[in-house]
C-alpha cells in the first residue's frame, strides 16, 4: 500500500511553516474540546498519523450539511481540513462524475478496507426498497451497506442522518430514517443539526483523524463535547428567562431590548448543541442572538415538534391543551354536580318507597 | 313526621389506613396544587416586564424552584405510602385484576353511579375507586420519571442524569416528555375534581365517615363490607 502523508507533512509539501503548524495544532485541540495538556499529543498524532481516508456520502437530504461544512472557519477548516483529511469521494464536493467516480469509490473501499471514516449525510429511505433516493443507479440504502462494511469508523452528519430529518416529518411518505440501524451493528457518531455547527463537523472528524477513535459520546452517540450541554444552559438570555423577562412578540419591545424568547417558542431549554457557547461564524452570532427562537433543530424529532413559535400545540379551534383542559374541568365540575343532584333525588325516591311501605 | 335526631344504630369500625398512609395522602394532595399551579406558570409565565429590581415575585427561577422543592416533598412522602404498604393490610386496597368477583363489582358500582341502580353493595373500599388510586399513581409516575427527566438534563452524563436520561429516549425527544409531563398534569387534575367529589358524595349518601377515614384511619360501617377479609 502506498504511503500516506500525516499533517504534518501535509504541511511541509504545501510549504507552511512550524509555527504554523503549532497553531493550527493549538486550535486543533480546543476544538476537540481537550485540555492544554493534551496539546503534546495532538501535535504527536498530527506529526506520526497518516491522514485518514474519508468517503463522504450523501442521501435523502438537502446537502446543507456540506455548506455548513465547508464554511469552518477555524484555522483548519475549509483551507486545511479538505487537504488533511484524503477525501476520496464525496457527492457534492467532487469534480468527476459519472461511471469513473463510481469506479472509484469501489476501488477505494477495496483499498482502504477497514481503515477509511464513512461520513454519512442524509436520510435513508426505507419505503419501497428504497427507491425514493437512488445514488449511482442503486438504491441509497445499497450504497450506505456496501460502505459501511469496510469503515473504520461512521460519522452521521446532520439530523437527517441521525434521525431522519425533515423528510421524516409526518406522514414521512418515503419512511425516511436514520443511517444506524443500516449499518450492520457499526457505533455510528452522531453529528446532529440542520446543520451542524462547521467547527463541530470538523472538530468530530479530525478527532477520528488523529487519534483513531471516536470522541467520547453520550447514550445518544453524540459527541459529549459539543452535545453535553442544553442551549439553555448556556444561553446568553438566560438571565433574562430567570428573572420572568419574555419577549411577547417578534416585534414588542421585550424582543428588540433582547429578552428570552422563550414565550415566543424557544427550543433551547430541551436541545443538545454548541450554539450557546461555540455559536456561528466564527462565534459570531446564533439564531437566539439574532432575535429567532431555537427551533431545536438538533433534536431527534424536531420537525413534528411545531408550532414553532409556542410552547404548545393547538388544536384548530379547541385551542393548546390548557384551554381543553380547563374546559374539561369545567365540565367536570358541572357534571359532578349534576350528578350530586341526581343521586339525591334517587336517594329521596328510594327512601319515599320504604316510606311507603312502613304506613302499609 | 319527627326528625329523629338521636337513633340507635350498629355499625362496626374498621382500621384501615395507616398513619403513614394518611400523612402521605395530605402531603400528596396539597403538594399537587403547588405543582400543578407552579407547572402551569413554568409553560406561561407571567412578564415581569422591565420593572425594577428584576427579581419579583413573579420570576421565573422562584416559581421553578417552588415547583421542584414541591416535587422533592411529594417523591420523598412516597417512602411513607411505601411503608405503610409494607406495615398495614388496609394500606394494600388495591384493584384484584386476578379475582373475578372483581369485575361483576365494578359493574354492579359503575351502574349504581350512573344511577341505574338503586345501591350497590358495601365495600371497605370499592373496586371502582380502587381502580381510580391504580390510575393515579400511574399518572404520578409518569410525572416524576418524564420531571426528572428534564430536571436531570442540566448534565445529562451524571449519574443522576443517566438514571432518568432514557425516558427521553424513550418518548422520542426531551420536548416529547414537556408535553406528556403537561398533559397528564391534566388529566390528574381531572382525576382530583372527580375524587373529591366521589368522597363528599360518599360521605353524605351513605353517611359512613368516608372522609374522616382519611384522618382517623378509620371507616364506621352499618354493613358489612364485602372485602372486609382483606384486612384479616
Ligand atoms: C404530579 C406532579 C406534577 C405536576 C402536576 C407537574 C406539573 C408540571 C407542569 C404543568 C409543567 C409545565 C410543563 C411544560 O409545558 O414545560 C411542569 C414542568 C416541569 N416539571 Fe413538573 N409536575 C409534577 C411533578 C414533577 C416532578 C416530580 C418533577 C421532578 C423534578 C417535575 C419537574 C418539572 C420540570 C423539570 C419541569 C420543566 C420546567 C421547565 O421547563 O423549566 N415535575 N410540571
Ligand atoms: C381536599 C381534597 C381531598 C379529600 C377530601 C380527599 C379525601 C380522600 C379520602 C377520604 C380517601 C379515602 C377514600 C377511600 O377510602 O376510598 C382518599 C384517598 C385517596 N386520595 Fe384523596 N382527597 C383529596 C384530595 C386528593 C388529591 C388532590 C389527590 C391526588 C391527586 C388525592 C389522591 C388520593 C389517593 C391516591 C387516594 C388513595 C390512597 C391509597 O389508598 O393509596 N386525593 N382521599
Ligand atoms: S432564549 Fe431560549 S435558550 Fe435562551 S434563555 Fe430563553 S428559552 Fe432559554
Ligand atoms: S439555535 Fe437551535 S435551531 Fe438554531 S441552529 Fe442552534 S440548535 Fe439549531
Amino acid at each position: 500500500m502506498e504511503k500516506r502523508e500525516s499533517l504534518w507533512e501535509a504541511y511541509l509539501r504545501r510549504g507552511f511553516s512550524r509555527r504554523n503548524f503549532l497553531k493550527g495544532c493549538v486550535a486543533l485541540t480546543s476544538l476537540m474540546g481537550f485540555s492544554t495538556d493534551m496539546f503534546s499529543k495532538v501535535v504527536e498524532a498530527a506529526e506520526t498519523k497518516p491522514l485518514p481516508v474519508v468517503i463522504w456520502i450523501h442521501g435523502h437530504e438537502c446537502t446543507g450539511c456540506d455548506e455548513s461544512f465547508i464554511r469552518s472557519g477555524a484555522p483548519l477548516a475549509s483551507d486545511v481540513v479538505l487537504s488533511s483529511i484524503a477525501l476520496e469521494y464525496d457527492h457534492l464536493l467532487s469534480a468527476a462524475c459519472g461511471a469513473p467516480f463510481e469506479a472509484h469509490l469501489d476501488e477505494t473501499i477495496a483499498k482502504y478496507n477497514g481503515q477509511y471514516i464513512l461520513a454519512v449525510e442524509g436520510a435513508i429511505a426505507t419505503k419501497d426498497s428504497g427507491v425514493y433516493c437512488m445514488s449511482g443507479g442503486h438504491t441509497f440504502t445499497h450504497l450506505l451497506e456496501k460502505a459501511a462494511k469496510g469503515a473504520a469508523a461512521i460519522i452521521a452528519y446532520g439530523s437527517c442522518s441521525a434521525y431522519g430529518g425533515i423528510q421524516a416529518a409526518k406522514p414521512n411518505p418515503t419512511g425516511s430514517a436514520g443511517i444506524e440501524r443500516f449499518v450492520g451493528g457499526k457505533p455510528v457518531v452522531k453529528v446532529p443539526g440542520c446543520p451542524p455547527i462547521p467547527e463541530v463537523m470538523t472538530g468530530v472528524v479530525m478527532h477520528v483523524a488523529l487519534f483513531g477513535t471516536i470522541p467520547p459520546c453520550d447514550s445518544d452517540g453524540r459527541p459529549k463535547q459539543f452535545y453535553g450541554n442544553r442551549i439553555h444552559d448556556t444561553c446568553y438570555r438566560r438571565p433574562f428567562f430567570d428573572a420572568g423577562m419574555f419577549a411577547e412578540n417578534f416585534d414588542d419591545a421585550g424582543a428588540k431590548a433582547g429578552w428570552c424568547l422563550y414565550k415566543l417558542g424557544c427550543r433551547g431549554p430541551e436541545t443538545y448543541n454548541s450554539c450557546g457557547n461555540l455559536r456561528w461564524w466564527q462565534g459570531m452570532s446564533y439564531p437566539i442572538q439574532s432575535g429567532a427562537p431555537c427551533i431545536g433543530c438538533s433534536n431527534s424529532n424536531f420537525w413534528d415538534e411545531d408550532p414553532f413559535t409556542d410552547r404548545l400545540p393547538k388544536y384548530g379551534k379547541l385551542g393548546d391543551v390548557d384551554k381543553i383542559g380547563a374546559a374539561l374541568g369545567v365540565l367536570t365540575a358541572a357534571g359532578v354536580a349534576g350528578h350530586a343532584v341526581a343521586s339525591i333525588v334517587q336517594r329521596n325516591q328510594r327512601e319515599n318507597l320504604i316510606d311507603e311501605d312502613h304506613h302499609e | 313526621m319527627a326528625i329523629k335526631s338521636v337513633k340507635e344504630v350498629k355499625r362496626k369500625e374498621f382500621y384501615l389506613f395507616s398513619p403513614f398512609l394518611r400523612i402521605f395522602h395530605w402531603i400528596m394532595a396539597s403538594q399537587i396544587v403547588v405543582l400543578f399551579v407552579t407547572g402551569l406558570l413554568i409553560t406561561k409565565p407571567m412578564n415581569v416586564g422591565a420593572t425594577e429590581p428584576v427579581f419579583t415575585n413573579t420570576s421565573m427561577d422562584l416559581v421553578r424552584d417552588i415547583h421542584f422543592m414541591a416535587a422533592f416533598i411529594l417523591c420523598a412522602s412516597l417512602i411513607l405510602r411505601i411503608y405503610g404498604f409494607i406495615i398495614n393490610k388496609g394500606d394494600r386496597l388495591f384493584p384484584r385484576f386476578w379475582e373475578g368477583h372483581f369485575y361483576e363489582e365494578t359493574v354492579d358500582v359503575a351502574l349504581h353511579y350512573m344511577l341505574l341502580r338503586g345501591h350497590h353493595a358495601s365495600f371497605l373500599r370499592n373496586p371502582l375507586a380502587r381502580g381510580s388510586y391504580a390510575m393515579l399513581y400511574v399518572l404520578l409516575a409518569i410525572e416524576i420519571f418524564t420531571g426528572f427527566a428534564m430536571y436531570l438534563m442540566v448534565n445529562p452524563s451524571s449519574t443522576f442524569g443517566k438514571l432518568f436520561g432514557w425516558v427521553n429516549t424513550l418518548v422520542g425527544s426531551e420536548m416529547m416528555s414537556h408535553y406528556i409531563h403537561h398533559y397528564v398534569a391534566w388529566f390528574i387534575i381531572l382525576f382530583a375534581i372527580g375524587h373529591f367529589y366521589m368522597v363528599v358524595r360518599a360521605e353524605f349518601m351513605e353517611g359512613e365517615s368516608e372522609i374522616s377515614s382519611m384522618f382517623s384511619g378509620k371507616k364506621i360501617l352499618a354493613h358489612n363490607p364485602k372485602d372486609a377479609n382483606e384486612l384479616d
